[in-house]
């Protein structure tokens, strides 16, 4: 069992190379510059919406409302200043938003105790709702003059690497420093190992917890920017969309255990790229939609039984028996 | 009715993880005999029953029911057999009604509810159990709770009846018409066995009583013969070679400052107006039986237990009153509460030592650590191993891969590196290996030594004497008895212990 956990990270890493040495090989157009830029390109956010999932997930958590975190705060900032607000206030209500909406989440599962998958599922439903129903004109907020210079975030390139690989990797360095190099971050880590024993060593967890899931909602948010700032605009039907079983994927199939404590940000980078090349050369391979979701959901299913099988919640089971 | 024997066990041997729970023990019961089982805790009375109810199978030995070879695999097939248990913890389902419980697993295809509500309520008036069929079982108090799981046992035609200390939670009168019950199904020639902490019960009840020790059947005889002083003994009694808890304490540590006072703590349902004081430079212990509130009013103490059931009562912590929701304010106040289960509640599995260590520093001195020092990390934990000397690798192998008694080391270290006032051990040596006990029980003597307040609490009666200078016994979620170590006696402490 221990031995197995060890290569459970070069598992994923045999699957990554095997797969994008095959479609180097076997697929056309795929091993070209431009496509693995446009590959990078096009899971950055995916990569940064799953480090926002790891630090919930690290702790045990899980954040279905996500996909809201990223879509609705960036389209009231689109929105305001379409309206005619300055882009400074409009950025700062958009990550009030993000910070009460984080907030919100955390009290619910830290406080009211709600189980994570239940809280978020409905507060990320609320939230979509709130924003489709009162605050965006149309369901895909565009561009106005006024985000002059926004789009830096998402567009153009930096010593020749796309922005948004760029907003990755300092997403990666920042997190990583923050879970690794920080108290909180060692907090996380052990809320997700031992709960009850991180309760009676003196942890405070429940404001841990609230601060998982205010990052998490951050973090999303920034991810709703440089998606914004890339395409132009924010197509908040996005919300409708699949993308959250990517970024589950992303998070497992990296190797994050789900019964938490187990993983880190390294772990988020190589289930970015196994996903990245995955969704790139079934697009290549002209694959259509429902036979995608097909492939991720087989995909997401064993990743999710091999998780269960690597890493047990096994303090239930590890009990022995009264004598 | 009684007379030849229904279900015997013969040099019956169950081990968890090589350890014995029940070692060689002989067993009889005969038909329509009630047969009380009691012994300390830990004595292997609850396995003993399990083997019987095939909740658990034995390693080695020998069942046989009714003269023929039997070894239930599970609770169905020693149903099947005549063989039910009632829990401790019941083991109906709170929100169906007690119709649908007396027949559950017994549904067909399709229920008519009406019927099953008519056959219930003959089935009941037959048996005289004053409990309508229909209401929800969540609803009913304790004692008609238990009834319904007799009604059951006896309408699956059970021959042999146990209970796992059936009258824990009765009140004086519902435990009257318990014991009417049992009679009375013993005049239907059911068997009954019954383990029981209290003594005058099983006195009382019983027609035969089986006293176990340590795994081992000390002695089986007619309840006539017993008297409480009798059942002590053999309780109590130990094999001389135990030179480890051999040695007589012949001087106490004088009380320090009053560090911690506890006044008429309730806590729904284990504490019940709980009083104590612990003090400085001492060691107090606690002991007690199953049940007896020990653990949940020291949990309640450092904020473990869910401020949910708490219902009253006053802590005192140097002099201020406090009251700990959470753990961290307790921490912080200089409570450590070393935990009885610490795979649940005591060690980070993924964490290294070191870290564990290290985690615990972080979580009562956070100021100045913002950021995480892997070197103070090393230091500490290298420390910290040292001094209570945890033998493993290296610093950095993980709590998992150690030994039970390494483990509980961790555990310790995890809050002494807190500097705490007070500390609460809670079966401080349970699942350690002899060696580290002594190392165990020569450092809880070096924090007394050193001034700090130490509670003890232990279901071993040695491990009590060994270690206390000041014993308190606890009964029924209160403390009932105080001694000086110099004039506790093991049967004394006992006979406080059990009502």
């Amino acid at each position: 069992m221990k031995r197995m956990k060890l290569t459970q990270q070069e598992i994923v890493l045999a699957v990554f190379t095997a797969l994008f040495l095959a479609f180097a090989l076997f697929l056309p157009g795929f091993f070209t510059a431009a496509n693995m830029l446009s590959l990078l390109q096009n899971v950055a956010v995916l990569g940064i919406l799953g480090l926002a999932m790891a630090i919930v997930v690290l702790g045990r958590g899980i954040d279905i409302s996500l996909i809201a975190a990223l879509a609705v705060p960036p389209g009231l900032l689109l929105q305001m200043v379409q309206d005619g607000h300055s882009l400074f206030a409009s950025v700062a209500t958009a990550l009030l938003l993000s910070l009460a909406f984080g907030i919100v989440n955390g009290w619910l599962i830290a406080y009211a105790e709600v189980p994570s998958l239940f809280a978020t599922l409905a507060t990320g439903l609320f939230l979509a709702g709130v924003g489709q129903a009162s605050l965006f004109s149309i369901d895909v907020v565009q561009w106005s003059k006024g985000m002059e210079g926004f789009q830096n975030l998402g567009q153009g390139s930096i010593l020749g690497v796309p922005t948004p690989i760029i907003m990755f990797a300092i997403s990666c360095a920042a997190v990583a420093f923050f879970l690794r190099r920080t108290r909180w971050g060692a907090y996380i880590y052990a809320i997700g190992d031992n709960p009850n024993a991180a309760r009676v060593t003196g942890i405070p967890t429940r404001p841990i917890v609230v601060l998982q899931y205010v990052l998490a909602s951050l973090i999303g948010c920034f991810a709703g920017f440089v998606m914004a700032a890339s395409i132009n605009s924010m197509p908040t039907r996005i919300f409708n969309s699949t993308l959250i079983y990517d970024v589950i994927l992303v998070v497992v199939l990296g190797g994050i255990g789900l019964s938490g404590g187990r993983g880190g940000v390294v772990n988020v980078i190589i289930g970015t790229f196994l996903i990245g090349t995955l969704l790139n050369g079934m697009t290549i391979m002209d694959v259509p939609y429902a036979g995608q979701n097909l492939i991720k959901g087989v995909v997401l299913l064993l990743a999710v039984i091999t998780d269960s099988f690597l890493n047990p919640r096994n303090e239930e089971t590890a009990q022995q028996g009264d004598i | 009715m009684s007379g030849e024997d229904i279900l015997t066990l013969s040099r019956a041997t169950k081990l968890y993880g090589g350890n014995p729970a029940i070692e060689n023990v002989d067993f009889t019961l005969r038909r329509g005999e009630i047969h009380g089982l009691v012994g300390e805790n830990g004595a292997g009375k609850s396995t003993l029953t399990k083997v019987m109810a095939g909740v658990v199978t034995l390693t080695s030995g020998v069942m046989t029911i009714d003269g023929s070879e039997a070894s239930p695999k599970t609770p169905l097939e020693a149903r099947h057999l005549g063989v039910a248990m009632v829990f401790q913890e019941n083991s109906l389902v709170p929100t169906m009604t007690v119709g649908q419980n007396l027949f559950l697993g017994q549904e067909r295809f399709y229920n008519r509810l009406r019927g099953v509500y008519i056959a219930a309520q003959q089935f009941l008036q037959s048996l005289n159990f004053d409990v309508p069929p229909t209401t929800i079982v969540g609803t009913l108090g304790a004692a008609k709770k238990q009834m319904v799981e007799i009604a059951r046992a006896v309408l699956h035609r059970a021959k042999i009846i146990i209970f796992d200390e059936p009258t824990a939670t009765l009140t004086p009168e519902e435990k009257k018409y318990f014991f009417d019950l049992v009679r009375d199904l013993r005049k239907r020639g059911v068997s009954v066995v019954f383990i029981s902490h209290a003594l005058e019960e099983a006195l009382t009840l019983a027609d035969r009583i089986t006293v176990l020790r340590d795994g081992r059947n000390v002695v089986t005889d007619d309840a006539a013969k017993f008297d409480r002083a009798r059942i002590v003994r053999a309780m109590v009694g130990r094999d001389l070679s135990h030179t480890l808890y051999g040695v007589r304490k012949t001087a106490v540590r004088k009380a320090g400052a009053r560090v911690l006072v506890v006044q008429n703590l309730k806590m729904a349902p284990a504490v019940k107006n709980n009083s104590l004081s612990v003090f400085a430079g001492q060691i107090t212990g606690v002991f007690g039986l199953v049940g007896a509130g020990r653990t949940e009013t020291f949990k309640v103490v450092a904020g473990v237990l869910k401020r949910d059931f708490f219902h009253g009562g006053e802590i005192i912590l140097n002099d201020r009153p406090v009251r700990f929701r959470v753990p961290a304010p307790g921490v912080r106040a200089g409570i450590a509460y070393i935990t009885e289960d610490r795979k649940v509640e005591g060690f980070f599995e993924t964490a290294s030592i070191a870290w564990n260590i290290y985690l615990g520093l972080l979580a009562k001195f956070p100021r100045g650590r913002a950021l995480l020092s892997k070197r103070e990390g090393m230091e500490v934990g290298a420390k910290w191993t040292e001094k209570l000397k945890v033998r493993a690798i290296s610093n950095q192998a993980r709590v998992v891969e150690l030994s039970g008694g390494n483990q509980q080391k961790v555990v310790i270290a995890k809050s002494l590196v807190q500097e705490p006032k007070l500390v609460i051990f809670d079966e401080p040596t349970r699942g350690v290996d002899v060696g580290a006990i002594v190392e165990i029980h020569e450092l809880i003597n070096r924090l007394a030594d050193e001034g700090t307040a130490v509670v003890v609490i232990s279901s071993y009666l040695p491990e009590i004497m060994a270690l206390s200078d000041r014993i308190l016994v606890s009964r029924q979620g209160k403390v009932v008895e105080e001694f000086s170590a110099l004039e506790a006696t093991e049967e004394k402490i006992m006979y406080a212990a059990i009502h």
